[in-house]
C-alpha cells in the first residue's frame, strides 16, 4: 500500500526541493523546502488560468450530465417501456467508446461552429463519455432506491413527473453527489480532447498545460511537479473527503452490470 | 391505480421526454460523428492540401492502412500493452483484493491509498514515472546502482509506461474484484473449511468460480481502456524513442493533427473501434450468458 | 433535508454553475476605438525575447494606434511548427503575425493560411533573391525575409593554421588535430530533425547533388547523394572523428561541445558566434568561421535557413500587422539585430555598411557570397514532410540500421508517392511509377 502511495509522496517532496536538488542522489527525506516552483508557475506561467478553465469545464459538464442524466436514468428505472435492456446496453457500450474514434469529425464541427478554444467547445466533446457515465452510475444507484415511497405518492395521485421531482430527487441526493464526483473527476483528468480542442494558452485546461510544460531543452521538473500538486488537490480533496461514496458508485457500476 | 392502456401510454410518453435530452446529447455527440468518421473514412481530405479537394477514394484509405507499416506496429503495441496490462493488474488486483478482504483495521486510509493512484489524472502519473525513470541518476537507476537509458531504448521504454498505467489502474480492478469478493457468501467458506479443504482449494473452487463475473467486467474495462490508451503514452513516451511504443490511438492523433490527413486517420480511427468491439464482442461471447443475466435484471 | 431545501439547494447550485459557465466564456475583444491590439508569435531564444521588445516598443511609439502583444511558443523549431499549424489550422484569429522557418511559407500559403504579401518595389531589389523565392508560392510571396542563417564551418585556429578547403581536407585535419583534450574531430547536427537534412545538404550540394533536381524530379538517390551520405557516414563509424553522440544532438548540443572545447571542427547556425565568444566559453578568442569545403565535383555549399514574416490569413487586423512586419524589415532594425544577435540580414544593401562589418564575424563581403550561394531546401507545400522521410532514412543510414544506398533508394520512392499523392509532380518524371 505505501510503496503504492511512494510516487505520489516523491511529487510532492520534489515540488518542493529546489532545483539543483532534484538531480543529485535521490534522498528519501526533503533537506530543504522552498516554495519557488510554485511562485513561478502562478506568477509568471499563469498557471491559475487553466486551472480555472479546468474548473468550468468540469463544473458545466457535470451539471448537465446529472441533471439530464437523471431524468434518463429515472425512466430507465421505473418506467416500464420495451428496449431498456438494449438501450442500457447501448449506453454502456458508448462509455467504453475510443475516443479517437469521434476526435476528427468533432474537430471539424467546432470548428465550423467557431467553438475551437471555447469552453462549450470542450463541454460538448466532454458529454460522450461524461453522459453515458452519469446514466449508467445513476441507473446502479437509482436500482438501489425501495419503490415504496414512490408508489406511495403515487397512489396518492401524484404525477410520475412530480414523483420524480419531490419524492425521488431528494432520496437521490447521495447518488446524484458521488455521480457529481465521479464525473468531475473523469473530466477534470481528461486530456485527448482537451489538447485537440483547445489551441492557446489561455484555454488549456490542467492536463493539456503540464502536458505542455515540457516545451524547452530542459524538462522543467520542479514546475511539472507544483504543478502536479496542484493538479492533484482538488482530486486529492475529493477522494479524501468522499472515499466510502467513490467506492459504492463505482463498483455498483460496475457490479451490477 | 388506473388500469389498462392509458397508463403504459402515459407512461411510454413520459420515459420518451425523460430519455430524450440525455439520450439525444449522446446520440449528438457520438453516433454521428461515428458515422461521420466512416464516411470521411471513405474520402481524401488532407487539411493542408486544399487544392486536392475532397473526393471519394472508397477504400484507397484502408488498402494504404493495410500496407502501411507504422500501423501495423502500433497495433502490435497496443496489442501488447493490453495483454501484459490487463494480465497484471488483474494478477496484482486480485492479490490486492484478497489482501484487502481480511483488513478491517484502518479502511479509510487504505480505501485513500488505493484510490488516488486511479483519482490523480494520467498526465500526472505519467510524469511521475517519467521522472523516476529518466536519465543517469533517475531513481530507479539508482535503486538498480546502474545508469540505463531506458527512453533510448525501444523495449526498455515500456517498463515505464506498463508500470504507470498498472500502478495506476491496479487499484481500480482491485476495487471491483473486493466488490465482488464481498458478494460470496463466507458459509460456502466455511462449509469448505469444515470438510478440510485447504486456502488454496477454496481458493480455486469456491472463490474463483464465484469471482468470474467481476474478473470478466474488470477484464472487459480494462481491455478496451489499455487498447485505446493514449495519455500516459503521449506524456510518458511520447510514442517514443523513434515510433517503438506507439499506440493506434497515438498514431491515429499524430496523422490526423500533425499530418492533418483526416481521411487516413478516419480510417484509423475506423479500425480502433472496430478492434474495441471485436474486444467486447469476444467478452460478451466468452463470458455472455452470465453478463447478459446481470444486465435485465 | 425537507423537499423545499433540496429543491432550494439543487437550484442553487444550477445557478452557480451556469453563472461560472458564463463567466468562463469571455466576451470578446473590443472592437472600434482604441488601439488595435495584434498578437505576434516569435522564437524566443536567449537575447532575441529583449531585442524584440525593444523594437516593438519604437514601432508603438511611432503608432500609437496599434499594440503588439508577443505570445510565446516553444523554443525547438518542430515544436513551433506544429503549434501554428495547429492554430492555422483550427482558424483562429490569433496570432496575427508569425515568424516562419524558411521552409514553413510554401507550406503555409499552399494551406491558404497566410496573406500574400508584396514589398515595395525598390525593397524588392534590396533583398537576396534565394531568400524571396523561398517565401513564394506560386509567384506570390507570403512573408518578408526577417533574418538569413547559413551553415558555417567553426574551426579552432589554436589547433589549425587554416580553415580546410576540401571536405576530405577537413577529415584529414579533424583526425590529425584530435587528442586527449579534444576528443571529437568534427560535431554536426545528428538527430533525427530538420537540422540533419541541413547538414547533409550541405554535404550533397558538396559532392555536386541535390534533392530535387531543377525540373522537380527526385534526386537524392542518385550517385553524388549516396557519396554525400558515404562521407558522413564513414567520418562517424570507420575515421571515429565524429562521436556517435551527434546522431542525437541538435544546435545547442553541438554548441556546448564545441564551446567546451571538446571538438576541432563544428557545422553550425550563425548565432553560435556571439554565444562563445562570450564570457564563460572556453574557446573564447581560438576559433573562426569559414564557408563550408566542397568535395569532389561540388561546390561549397551552406544550407539557407532563416526566417520570414507572414501575416494570418484569418487575422482580424491585417493591415495593422502588415505595419509591424514593414517596420520590423527596414535596414535600421535588421543591422540592429546582426549587432545584437549576429543574425544576418536578407539585405544585399547591408553589406555596403560599415556598421555591419563590426558585427559580423566575417567580412560582409565574404558572408554575401556566401549567402548569393547559399542553397535553399525545396520551397514546397508537403516539404515538411519531405524531411520527415529523409530525416527518418538519413538516421537510419548514420545509425548503420540501413546501407546508403538502400536508405536513399528508399527515401526517394517514399519522396515520389508523396509528391504523387500531393500531385505535385513535374511534368518529366524519370521515375516508372505511373499517372493518370
Amino acid at each position: 500500500m505505501l510503496a503504492g502511495l511512494f510516487p505520489l509522496y516523491w511529487v510532492l517532496k520534489a515540488s518542493l526541493a529546489p532545483e539543483a536538488a532534484l538531480f543529485a542522489a535521490p534522498s528519501l527525506l526533503p533537506r530543504e523546502a522552498t516554495l519557488e516552483h510554485y511562485r513561478t508557475l502562478l506568477a509568471e506561467r499563469d498557471f491559475w488560468r487553466p486551472v480555472r478553465n479546468s474548473f468550468v469545464v468540469a463544473a458545466s459538464t457535470t451539471v448537465l450530465c446529472l441533471a439530464l442524466g437523471s431524468m434518463a436514468a429515472y425512466a430507465l428505472v421505473r418506467l416500464r417501456f420495451r428496449g431498456k435492456a438494449v438501450l442500457l446496453a447501448l449506453v454502456l457500450a458508448v462509455a467504453m467508446f475510443p475516443q479517437i474514434s469521434i476526435l476528427g469529425p468533432l474537430f471539424l464541427a467546432l470548428r465550423e461552429l467557431g467553438l475551437i478554444d471555447r469552453a462549450p467547445g470542450l463541454v460538448l466533446p466532454y458529454l460522450s463519455f461524461a453522459m453515458p457515465l452519469t446514466i449508467w452510475l445513476l441507473v446502479a444507484y437509482f436500482r438501489q432506491l425501495p419503490p415504496d415511497l414512490e408508489e406511495a405518492a403515487l397512489v396518492d395521485g401524484a404525477s410520475r413527473a412530480r414523483v420524480l421531482g419531490e419524492v425521488v430527487l431528494p432520496l437521490a441526493v447521495p447518488g446524484l453527489v458521488t455521480t457529481g464526483i465521479l464525473t468531475f473527476l473523469y473530466c477534470w483528468n481528461e486530456l485527448l480532447f482537451a489538447l485537440s480542442f483547445t489551441v492557446s494558452a489561455e484555454r488549456q485546461t490542467v492536463p493539456v498545460a503540464i502536458a505542455l510544460l515540457r516545451g524547452r531543452y530542459q524538462i522543467p521538473w520542479g514546475q511539472i511537479f507544483a504543478a502536479s500538486v496542484i493538479a492533484t488537490l482538488p482530486v486529492a480533496v475529493l477522494v479524501l473527503l468522499f472515499q466510502r461514496r467513490i467506492v459504492q458508485g463505482l463498483t455498483a457500476g460496475a457490479v451490477k452490470g | 391505480m388506473r388500469a389498462g392502456g392509458s397508463l403504459q401510454a402515459g407512461e411510454r410518453r413520459l420515459a420518451a421526454g425523460l430519455l430524450l435530452p440525455g439520450l439525444g446529447a449522446i446520440v449528438l455527440v457520438t453516433a454521428f460523428p461515428l458515422a461521420y468518421t466512416l464516411w470521411e473514412s471513405l474520402h481524401l481530405h488532407d487539411l493542408r492540401m486544399p487544392w486536392l479537394g475532397r473526393p471519394l477514394v472508397g477504400l484507397a484509405n484502408y488498402a494504404e492502412l493495410a500496407g502501411d507499416p507504422r500501423f501495423g506496429e502500433a497495433l502490435a503495441h497496443s496489442a501488447f500493452f493490453t495483454t501484459v496490462t490487463v494480465t497484471l493488474e488483474v494478477v496484482l488486483g486480485l492479490v490486492l483484493a484478497l489482501a484487502l478482504d481480511r483488513t478491517f483495521r484502518g479502511r479509510g486510509l487504505t480505501r485513500v491509498a488505493v484510490l488516488l493512484p486511479w483519482a490523480v489524472p494520467s498526465v500526472v502519473a505519467a510524469l511521475v514515472w517519467r521522472f523516476m525513470f529518466e536519465g543517469d541518476s533517475s531513481v530507479v537507476n539508482a535503486l538498480l546502482g546502474r545508469s540505463l537509458p531506458w527512453f533510448a531504448d525501444a523495449r526498455a521504454a515500456w517498463v515505464p509506461l506498463i508500470l504507470a498505467d498498472v500502478w495506476k489502474t491496479t487499484p481500480f480492478v482491485a476495487l471491483l474484484l473486493l466488490a465482488g469478493l464481498q458478494t460470496i457468501d463466507p458459509a460456502l467458506h466455511d462449509a469448505a473449511r469444515i470438510d478440510g479443504a485447504g486456502a488454496w482449494r477454496r481458493f480455486r473452487e469456491i472463490t474463483l468460480p464465484l469471482l468470474v463475473p467481476a474478473l470478466g467486467v474488470a477484464m472487459l474495462f480494462r481491455a478496451l481502456d489499455a487498447f485505446r490508451v493514449f495519455d500516459v503514452v503521449y506524456v510518458l513516451t511520447g510514442g517514443g524513442p523513434g515510433t517503438a511504443t506507439e499506440s493506434v490511438s497515438l498514431y491515429a492523433f499524430d496523422v490526423l493533427f500533425r499530418n492533418l490527413r483526416f481521411g487516413y486517420g478516419a480510417a484509423i480511427s475506423m479500425t480502433v473501434f472496430l478492434g474495441a468491439f471485436l474486444i467486447a464482442l469476444a467478452f460478451i461471447l466468452l463470458l455472455g450468458p452470465r453478463l447478459v443475466q446481470e444486465a435485465e435484471r | 433535508m425537507t423537499q423545499g431545501t433540496t429543491w432550494g439547494v439543487t437550484r442553487g447550485v444550477i445557478l452557480a454553475s451556469v453563472a461560472t459557465l458564463v463567466l468562463g466564456c469571455e466576451p470578446g475583444r473590443e472592437e472600434g476605438a482604441g488601439p488595435v491590439t495584434v498578437t505576434f508569435s516569435a522564437s524566443e531564444v536567449g537575447r532575441e525575447a529583449q531585442l524584440l521588445r525593444a523594437q516593438l516598443a519604437r514601432f508603438m511609439r511611432d503608432r500609437p494606434d496599434v499594440r503588439v502583444v508577443i505570445r510565446s511558443t516553444p523554443d525547438a523549431a518542430d515544436q513551433r511548427h506544429q503549434l501554428y499549424v495547429q492554430w492555422l489550422n483550427a482558424r483562429v484569429g490569433e496570432p496575427d503575425i508569425l515568424q516562419l522557418d524558411v521552409i514553413w511559407t510554401p507550406e503555409f500559403a499552399a494551406a491558404g493560411w497566410i496573406l500574400p504579401l508584396a514589398p515595395a518595389a525598390d525593397d524588392e531589389a534590396d533583398f537576396f533573391p534565394a531568400t524571396l523565392a523561398a517565401h513564394r508560392w506560386n509567384g506570390r510571396l507570403h512573408a518578408l525575409p526577417w533574418f538569413v542563417d547559413v551553415g558555417m564551418l567553426y574551426w579552432r585556429t589554436d589547433l589549425l593554421e587554416r580553415a580546410p578547403e576540401t571536405l576530405d581536407e577537413l577529415a584529414r585535419m579533424a583526425a590529425a588535430a584530435r587528442g586527449p583534450t579534444v576528443p571529437y574531430g568534427f560535431v554536426w547536427q545528428g538527430a533525427r530533425y530538420e537540422g540533419l537534412v541541413t547538414v547533409f545538404l550541405e554535404v550533397l550540394g558538396a559532392h555536386g547533388g541535390r534533392i530535387l533536381d531543377a525540373e522537380g524530379a527526385v534526386a537524392v538517390a542518385r550517385d553524388p547523394a549516396v557519396r554525400a551520405l558515404r562521407f558522413l557516414r564513414r567520418a562517424i563509424h570507420e575515421r571515429g572523428i565524429v562521436p556517435t553522440d551527434v546522431l542525437g544532438w541538435q544546435e545547442e548540443q553541438t554548441r556546448f561541445a564545441f564551446q567546451n572545447g571538446q571538438a576541432v571542427f563544428m557545422r553550425n547556425w550563425p548565432y553560435a558566434y556571439p554565444l562563445m565568444e562570450a564570457e564563460g566559453s572556453r574557446v573564447a578568442g581560438r576559433f573562426a568561421v569559414a564557408p563550408m569545403p566542397a568535395g569532389p565535383e561540388g561546390e561549397p555549399t551552406a544550407a539557407l535557413g532563416g526566417a520570414g514574416l507572414a501575416v494570418n490569413a484569418r487575422s482580424r487586423h491585417p493591415e495593422a500587422a502588415r505595419a509591424v512586419i514593414g517596420y520590423l524589415t527596414r535596414p535600421e532594425q535588421m543591422l540592429e539585430r546582426a549587432e545584437v544577435l549576429g543574425h544576418y540580414p536578407p539585405r544585399a544593401s547591408l553589406y555596403a555598411d560599415s556598421r555591419l562589418a563590426v558585427a559580423l564575424p566575417i567580412p560582409p563581403a565574404a558572408a554575401a557570397e556566401i549567402l548569393e550561394r547559399a542553397l535553399p531546401r525545396p520551397a514546397i507545400p508537403v516539404y515538411s514532410e519531405l524531411s520527415g522521410i529523409l530525416q527518418l532514412w538519413l538516421h537510419r543510414a548514420l545509425t548503420g540500421q540501413s546501407e546508403p544506398a538502400d536508405a536513399l533508394a528508399r527515401a526517394a520512392e517514399d519522396i515520389r508517392r508523396l509528391l504523387e499523392r500531393a500531385e505535385l509532380t513535374p511534368p518529366t518524371e524519370d521515375a516508372a511509377a505511373g499517372s493518370e
